[in-house]
């Protein structure tokens, strides 16, 4: 509760978690089925109407109805953004860590299996997995989360290592502290600040990067829409029906800015070393 | 040479842009851009619509077709089939010579249709031409096809470039696909893969002298990037293929769109060796409720034509005579209730991305028409090769595809529905009237009787349904004011540059 | 120098894993060579045709002969012959590498001249007006995807003042260097926005967790001037993220910028590697992986040491 009413006291906290809010709600709605429209039904005498008060923001090449896509990609666009930074920081930072603690050959092997890993052309690897498991969700958080993972392990190593140098983990070995104690307690909490950015980052990156793996039917399968569909089918239209474009496009920025702004107050809020200033 | 800029000439950003532009203009040098670039120079052995167009500029076959779909002299200025149809002659004409100045003669000739028969040069159009049992050259103008059987629709099939003439030279030492010596309008001077192609006129081209001396062909991935380069002024003709993109030009001062209807057709194809597509009311009631003009309208803005199973307009029957062409949901429904599916069936679909640029939405529209007969369509978006590996192996329900049409209804459609058809695990159809009344055309030479074959064949595969034929596409071409003299053809053959003209 | 001699021993490795994975991936996808230059048209050919065909293009073998081939090949400097390009792989990737290189570069600079000044600033303003200013404009540009960026550039330009930079015919550097840069000013600009919006975020971040340390505290208290405490305190221990990110995005800008080369219509190794992949030119593909991946390790390792460059206390360690 302490944790929460901290957020709403930092400014951009506030702004960040109404807009994250907002979309979970505006999502929450599509999920219930509570949109103007049925997202799917194509309105056949309609096709390509601009937003008007029947269809707040228009309609698409089918007729459908923009207003209630958008609040069914919010949804379908924030499970594979979490999810697959979930996934992607999870393991990342896990192996980071142990990269950076145990050094030596493990830091050697770990950082040069990241090294293929991130060499690896990302496409290929979409494809890959899509051969393996066929396209739909998972295979977009895969695909996106095994992108990102490297640079979490990267991202967390970095801090780490200079960290692990330091007195104060010194000290606490000399305490007798256990590694793992070590490791949770001090490396971790100081390098919440930067893992938290690069979070928020890995979101925004997860958005765009769903629209282009749709380019290449990698990822979210018609007609269900997502965000980054519904951008990447837009660009055609661009000139032919620019809503199609600018609704899914301020819906992606709005989003982020979210993303950002909690971030940036999670990491003033979690970081022992800023704690207490903002 | 200065452009003029809205006032921001000064700008050194705009200064930086323009600069390109200013390089030293070639008044016969046509610029053009395509999205899709040709994937090799081996005339006999490339079939993607992408490498044929660039290699008709560059070869020749013994005929080609006019704007009309009929067989007009290439190399060949005239041929005949000898009485019983067992021998077909072509007398070359003596101007003919690749572009290395040597004349293309009978041996030329030979030695090609030999090579492409080869099974060891691995020409999938071989299969067009198996039945050449032998090849006369009684002398250096004159080439005798000795058939095992009577084949009319052999004629129209030498009239492309996978069926081109290559320098027996060029045979012999194995630099068909490197060199690329032809004896078409134009020969290719450079071939970055993927980005760009120089051709330079032919001087040795039988045909005389070319509109242009150069074309210089630029790769342009993206089509909204070559509307772009056309609005700039930066070519003058270009390729699209979306509709999306290309119905923007005509909106476009100084911008021309040139529609071709194409003998290509869009289809659903259904599987009839899968359940519940084996049963024949169940693929009728696909038919009934699928509104071909609305996939049409919704997902080519109503750029095509509805088809039948024919696309050629010599051949085609008039589709609203066609089984079901007029949707008909209660029919459906009754057909649904009939075969044993009253709540119809879950089935998925496949596509490929962006291959044609349409399907993906033929698939969503056509996805809520058959909902409304309870058949739940999951859609697979695919890579277009990952499909194809798909498609080959007739591992689909139900695919969304662009099929190539040809001259010949027969060259079209034995393949898939004749007993000896090569894609019948494709198709997974036929049956004794199809096989029948194709084989019967093949060796019929009354044109008149031939089209009453066709349009039987027509009728009664649109009524089995084994595929739902929906609507031809344009081929489209855009051109600036400057280009002058472009005919295109039904198979979207660019062969007609040779004539353009920049004024 | 034992960790750079450590580093380089590894590179062998690296690359061995890099081209195994490639090797298998690239083959487990459907379709192949035959496909991809035949499409549906494959299913025409007769069982002695696709045998010529699979001989033509290596495919005959079984997987384990053709990469022993491959890897002899490969240790005697032969990265094989592209099936696409008709031409020896190297030659291919050498021809398109430097319009990549030079785009990364640019990119990278217009990152860096953006990005760290404003991230910066941005520390220094903490909650105030600025930062939220240059947080917003971050979020913009880094919420835009490229693709958007670009084609809105492309569609005002050409619409609007009927002028684009050429597509398609390239002019390099060396060649005509008022037409390059004009042809690579955009490209690199939308390249350039995105990461500079990240910089100035992870530079913004870095900034205020080194500002709140004990020892820039005790310079300020001591009197020094915030100027100096900022640029020569504070910044140089900031920059260890800055160049951690800034390392990644240029390997990764290093491998070719696929969209924005498609966009653009610029012939670099992104497109070069996409189009392989579709075309399945595998030979190509192994080739361009391997390349890319020794750049990127390269990148990486001049990211390392620049880590013992920067902060003194890892060097004392190591």
């Amino acid at each position: 509760m302490a944790f929460l009413r901290a957020i709403f006291r930092h400014p951009s906290g506030r702004i960040g978690a109404a807009i994250v809010l907002a979309y979970l709600a505006l999502a929450g709605l599509g999920a219930l089925g509570l949109t103007p429209h049925d997202p799917l039904v194509q309105h056949r005498l309609d096709r390509l109407h601009p937003p008007s008060a029947t269809y707040w923001l228009g309609t698409d090449l089918f007729g459908r109805d923009i207003t209630s896509r958008l609040m069914q990609g919010i949804g379908q666009s924030f499970r594979v953004a979490f999810l697959s930074v979930a996934v992607a920081a999870g393991i990342g930072t896990v192996l980071g860590l142990a990269a950076a603690w145990f050094g030596r050959i493990w830091d050697g092997a770990l950082m040069r299996a990241m090294d293929i890993l991130l060499a690896f052309p990302a496409i290929l690897l979409a494809m890959l997995i899509v051969a393996v498991m066929g396209p739909g969700t998972q295979t977009s958080v895969l695909a996106i989360a095994f992108v990102y993972m490297p640079i979490f392990t990267r991202v967390v190593r970095g801090p780490a290592l200079s960290l692990k140098t330091r007195n104060f983990v010194d000290a606490a070995r000399s305490f007798g502290s256990s590694t793992v104690y070590i490791l949770t307690r001090h490396l971790l909490l100081n390098i919440v600040a930067p893992l938290t950015v690069q979070v928020t980052l890995a979101l925004a990156w997860a958005l765009l990067t769903e629209a282009g793996l749709s380019f290449l039917g990698l990822g979210t399968q018609p007609p269900a829409p997502s965000l980054g569909v519904m951008l990447s089918d837009s660009r055609n239209l661009m000139e032919t029906a620019p809503w199609l474009m600018i609704a899914p496009g301020l819906t992606i920025m709005g989003g982020i800015l979210g993303f950002n702004l909690l971030g940036d107050a999670l990491r003033d809020i979690l970081d022992p070393k800023t704690r207490g200033r903002a | 040479m200065t452009r003029h800029l809205n006032g921001l000439s000064s700008l050194a950003l705009a200064a930086l842009l323009v600069a390109p532009a200013l390089a030293p203009a070639q008044a016969a040098t046509l610029k053009m851009a395509w999205s899709q670039d040709a994937t090799g120079l081996d005339p006999q052995k490339q079939t993607a619509f992408s490498s044929i167009r660039l290699l008709e500029l560059i070869y020749e076959p013994l005929v080609r077709l006019d704007a009309k779909l009929n067989v007009v002299p290439a190399i060949a200025k005239s041929w005949e089939f000898s009485a019983d149809g067992l021998s077909l002659t072509f007398h070359l004409d003596p101007k003919a010579a690749f572009s290395d100045g040597a004349p293309v003669t009978s041996a030329d000739v030979k030695a090609s249709f030999q090579r492409l028969l080869d099974e060891k040069t691995g020409a999938a159009a071989r299969s067009n031409y198996t039945s050449i049992a032998a090849i006369d050259t009684p002398d250096a103008q004159t080439v005798v096809f000795r058939l095992s059987q009577p084949d009319v629709p052999i004629l129209a099939a030498l009239a492309g470039v996978n069926a081109a003439v290559l320098p027996a030279a060029a045979i012999a030492d194995g630099s068909v696909g490197t060199k690329a010596i032809g004896s078409g309008p134009f020969m290719l001077a450079s071939w970055d893969p993927n980005a760009r192609e120089v051709l330079t006129a032919n001087p040795h081209w039988a045909g005389g002298k070319t509109g242009v001396d150069e074309i210089d062909i630029s790769v342009l991935p993206d089509e909204t990037g070559i509307l772009a380069a056309l609005r700039a002024g930066q070519i003058d003709l270009a390729l699209l293929n979306d509709p999306l993109v290309a119905t923007l030009v005509p909106k476009e001062q100084g911008l021309t769109l040139v529609r071709t209807p194409s003998i290509s057709y869009n289809v659903l194809q259904l599987n009839p060796a899968r359940k519940p597509m084996t049963e024949l009311k169940v693929r009728q009631a696909i038919s009934c409720a699928i509104d071909r003009k609305a996939v049409l309208d919704t997902a080519a803005l109503g750029e095509g034509q509805v088809t039948g199973p024919i696309t050629v307009p010599a051949y085609a029957t008039d589709p609203a005579k066609l089984f079901c062409y007029t949707p008909d949901l209660a029919k459906a429904k009754a057909l649904m209730k009939d075969a044993g599916y009253p709540d119809g069936f879950s089935a998925t679909v496949i596509a490929a991305t962006g291959e044609p640029a349409t399907a993906e939405a033929e698939a969503q529209v056509m996805q809520a028409e058959l909902k409304q007969i309870g058949i739940k369509l999951d859609i697979k978006m695919m890579e277009l090769n990952v499909y194809v590996d798909a498609w080959l192996k007739g591992d689909f329900d139900m695919a969304v595809a662009l099929n190539g049409g040809r001259p010949d209804p027969y060259t079209m459609y034995n393949r898939y529905f004749t007993k000896t058809g090569n894609l019948l695990k494709v198709s997974n159809y036929t049956d004794d009237t199809l096989d029948s009344l194709l084989n019967e055309a093949r060796v019929t030479t009354d044109p008149a009787k031939r089209k009453d074959l066709f349009a039987q064949f027509d009728t009664h595969l649109a009524e089995v349904s084994p595929w739902i034929w929906l609507f031809t596409p344009y081929t489209y071409v855009a051109e600036r004011a400057n280009v002058q003299g472009f005919v295109p053809t039904p198979t979207g053959s660019l062969y007609g540059l040779s004539a353009v003209t920049l004024k | 120098m034992n960790t750079l001699t450590r580093r380089l021993a590894a590179f062998p490795l690296v690359l061995l894993g890099v081209s195994s994975l490639v090797f298998m991936a690239i083959r487990l996808v459907p379709g192949d060579a035959i496909t991809a230059m035949l499409g549906t048209e494959a299913g025409l050919l007769t069982p002695a045709q696709k045998q010529a065909l699979a001989a033509y293009f290596g495919l005959d073998r079984p997987w384990i002969v053709q990469y022993g081939r491959w890897l002899w090949a490969l240790l005697h400097g032969d990265l094989g012959i592209s099936v696409t390009y008709g031409k020896p792989v190297l030659g291919v990737i050498l021809a398109r590498f430097p319009l990549t290189l030079e785009l990364a570069v640019l990119s990278l600079l217009i990152a860096l001249a953006i990005g760290v000044p404003a991230g910066v600033y941005a520390a220094t303003r903490a909650e105030k007006g600025a930062d939220l200013a240059v947080r917003v404009g971050a979020m913009i540009g880094q919420s835009t995807p490229s693709f958007v960026f670009g084609l809105l550039l492309i569609y005002l330009l050409s619409a609007g003042f009927g002028v684009l930079p050429a597509m398609g015919t390239f002019a390099p550097l060396w060649v005509d260097p008022l037409a390059n840069l004009g042809q690579m000013i955009l490209p690199a600009l939308t390249l350039g926005a995105a990461f500079a919006a990240s910089l100035t975020r992870i530079a913004r971040s870095a900034m205020l967790d080194v500002l709140s340390e004990d020892y820039v505290r005790t310079a300020r208290a001591r009197g020094v001037p915030a100027r100096q405490v900022i640029w020569r305190h504070a910044l140089p221990n900031a920059l260890i993220p800055v160049v951690t990110l800034s390392g990644i995005e240029f390997g990764y800008l290093l491998g070719g910028a696929v969209i924005v080369e498609q966009i653009y219509a610029l012939p670099g190794l992104g497109r070069m590697v996409l189009d392989a992949i579709l075309q399945r030119d595998y030979a190509l593909v192994q080739g361009t992986v391997l390349f890319i991946a020794f750049n990127f390790m390269l990148v990486n390792l001049l990211v390392d040491l620049a880590y013992y460059g920067l902060d003194p206390r890892i060097r004392g360690r190591g």
